[in-house]
């Protein structure tokens, strides 16, 4: 199902949580919202639940305006962060739910329950309370019961919050394989911008209640929209070096040198701006005449992450594992064309090429 | 060390034994003068158990005062006044707990300020009510005014709020309305404390005496306790007849604790939902 929200606004008293939010979202991918916490993403994941009453907007399943439907009409399905399964009743039960309210036949609900337990991989837990459960398998048991009524649209509130290391890297390879196997629009919040960039098709990313960045995965990482996109997205997180524009080049603060990039912008002389650079946007070639400092590196496999010191600021970059190198040595960089972007410092805007 | 710790331990069971001891002694010498003679129960010095036991008292009890039709009337009495005050006290702590509307913690504050009202200043108010309703001396009298208790609603008020609310618009969101979530997932959450309120209810029914003593009259209508009152008028000081009617009186309440002893220490003692 595709999903529109049109100018959606949530306001808590003084506080807006979700400001002026227009989008659409296309039918059968998954969607993460993104951001840090206090963002307004889980916000905009109840009222796309019906759980909170929006300020203002509209919200559109398909081209139907269900802004005023109440949960249990809006065919969704919901995980809560804490699963929210119910304790007296066992796994079988619990999954079984939806459809006793709908008055499906005993029969079928339990066909149809059992089905979706097989679907999750918890198919020899049904005659278990949750309690007795692990919390990979609750999650499991939520994800189950908030499908099995075939919605059509599935909303997961962090799910993966309350889960191991080990275990959050697997349960997200579950989701999208359920994902996918169910074909049903999906919507993820998530703090974590490296969860959110393993599994989802989009990302809508926001700060403050604001969309900063709406697109596909890929494209958060590869064309930042601004500096705080830039910023959230990727790890290493991105290099940023502040300093003012100059003779076509940018002077970093605390250092002599003007660096030119292979990018064509078209900024106004002695503007403040910051140059955000991928750490495998940086060069280490023979002719590379950028003068910086090493001040740390770690060996990782075939490569290197050095820790380099350009005026003020630090910078990160990828060298070959076979080059020597040691604190302190002088080392040239330059930087690629792909992966390198100006933006104001400022405001944050990004200068496009 | 271990000395120590271990001589802590006899003088606690002793503590313990002693006040055992103490409450248990009353009831322990009403049933064995229940069982003497009415020679033997005067006797000085005492004797602690019984030389010929008999139920000859107890054929005069249940002979003099029909001892029977106030079981009946106390069992009506107790049934009728713990489930309608259940279902009122469930569906008040849901709406005080999980539902929004304008003013509902201010309404709560107000209830649960009436609970420092004394029961004793609302029984003319009570009286007047009943009678001109012309209940007087009725079996209704008896169930009308104590179907409702704030005391019990807000116990279960708290423990509905410990309830996640995730539950609640997770029963929602699964297609539940507001009365299939409070019966199928709130009310058997709560069973523990409500098992804890029915019993509380249930015995506090059961001894309810000043109250009976105003509104009936007639003999037939009587519950145990006014009985009980009733027969010791009766009976002047026939220690063992007494003793037997207050064993017949108490004897019922006594075997529902032993059995639901557990339900009410772990009812009690239970706050939120983890087990």
């Amino acid at each position: 199902m595709r999903v529109k929200v049109q100018n959606l606004t949530k306001r808590f008293g003084e506080v807006t949580a979700v400001d002026n939010l227009t989008a659409e979202f296309e039918s059968g991918k998954l969607i993460a919202l993104l951001g840090p916490s206090g963002c307004g993403k889980t916000t905009m994941l109840n009222m796309l639940s019906g759980i909170l009453p929006v300020t203002e907007g509209q919200i559109f399943f398909d081209d139907k305006d269900v802004t005023d439907l109440t949960p249990d009409k809006r065919e969704v399905g919901l995980v809560f962060q804490n699963y929210a399964l119910y304790p007296h009743m066992t796994v079988l039960e619990n999954i079984c739910f939806p459809l006793k309210i709908k008055k499906v036949p005993k029969a079928e609900r339990i066909e149809k329950a059992k089905e979706f337990a097989k679907m999750v991989h918890i198919e020899e837990y049904l005659n278990r309370k949750p309690k007795e459960l692990s919390g990979g398998q609750q999650q499991r048991v939520a994800i189950a019961r908030a499908l099995v009524k075939n919605p059509k649209l599935l909303l997961l509130d962090e799910p993966l919050s309350n889960l191991d290391a080990k275990l959050r890297v697997e349960m997200r390879e579950e989701i999208r394989r359920i994902q996918r196997e169910s074909g049903v629009t999906t919507f993820f919040v998530t703090h974590d911008q490296e969860e959110a960039s393993a599994i989802s098709d989009y990302i809508m990313l926001m700060k403050l209640g604001e969309m900063q960045q709406f697109d596909k995965t890929r494209n958060l990482y590869n064309q930042p929209a601004n500096l705080f996109v830039a910023d959230f997205i990727g790890s290493p997180t991105i290099n940023q070096l502040h300093g003012i524009y100059t003779e076509g080049g940018i002077k970093v603060d605390g250092d002599n040198q003007i660096i030119k990039t292979n990018n064509k912008w078209q900024v106004e002389e002695g503007s403040r701006v910051v140059l955000a650079s991928r750490a495998e946007a940086i060069t280490f070639n023979d002719k590379d005449d950028i003068k910086t400092k090493v001040v740390e590196y770690y060996l990782s496999g075939k490569d290197t992450l050095v820790n380099l010191k350009i005026g003020s600021y630090n910078l990160r970059g990828y060298i070959d594992a076979t080059k020597a190198i040691k604190i302190g040595d002088n080392l040239n960089i330059g930087f690629k064309k792909e992966g390198v972007f100006l933006f104001d410092e400022l405001t944050g805007e990004r200068y496009y090429e | 060390m271990k000395n120590t710790e271990r001589n802590k331990k006899i003088i606690l069971y002793v503590i313990l034994a002693i006040g055992a001891f103490i409450m248990f002694f009353p009831f322990f010498w009403m049933i064995v003068t229940s069982l003497k003679t009415g020679f033997e129960a005067n006797k000085v010095p005492p004797t602690i158990f019984p030389a010929k036991p008999t139920l000859d008292n107890y054929v005069y009890a249940l002979k003099t005062a029909p001892f029977l039709k106030y079981f009946k009337n106390s069992l009506i009495v107790t049934i009728f006044c713990v489930t309608i005050t259940m279902f009122n006290t469930i569906l008040a702590a849901f709406a005080f707990s999980k539902m929004k509307f304008p003013g509902r913690d201010i309404i709560f504050a107000a209830l649960v300020a009436m609970m420092m009202i004394p029961f004793e200043m609302l029984i003319i108010t009570n009286y007047s009510t009943i009678v001109k309703f012309g209940l007087y001396d009725t079996i209704i009298a008896l169930i009308i005014p104590f179907t409702s208790s704030i005391f019990y609603t807000y116990i279960l008020r708290n423990f509905f709020m410990s309830v996640p609310d995730s539950l609640y618009h997770s029963a929602k969101i699964d297609g539940a309305s507001d009365w299939q979530f409070l019966w199928e997932i709130l009310v058997p959450i709560a069973k523990p404390s409500l098992v804890t309120i029915a019993l509380l209810n249930a015995i506090a029914c059961w001894n309810s005496f000043l109250w009976s003593i105003l509104v009936i009259n007639s003999t037939e209508n009587r519950t145990l306790p006014f009985g009980l009152f009733a027969f010791t008028n009766e009976t002047g000081i026939r220690y063992e007849r007494l003793m037997a009617g207050a064993t017949i009186v108490v004897l019922p309440m006594i075997i529902l604790f032993l059995f639901a002893r557990k339900s009410i220490v772990t009812g009690v003692s239970r706050g939120g939902l983890k087990g």
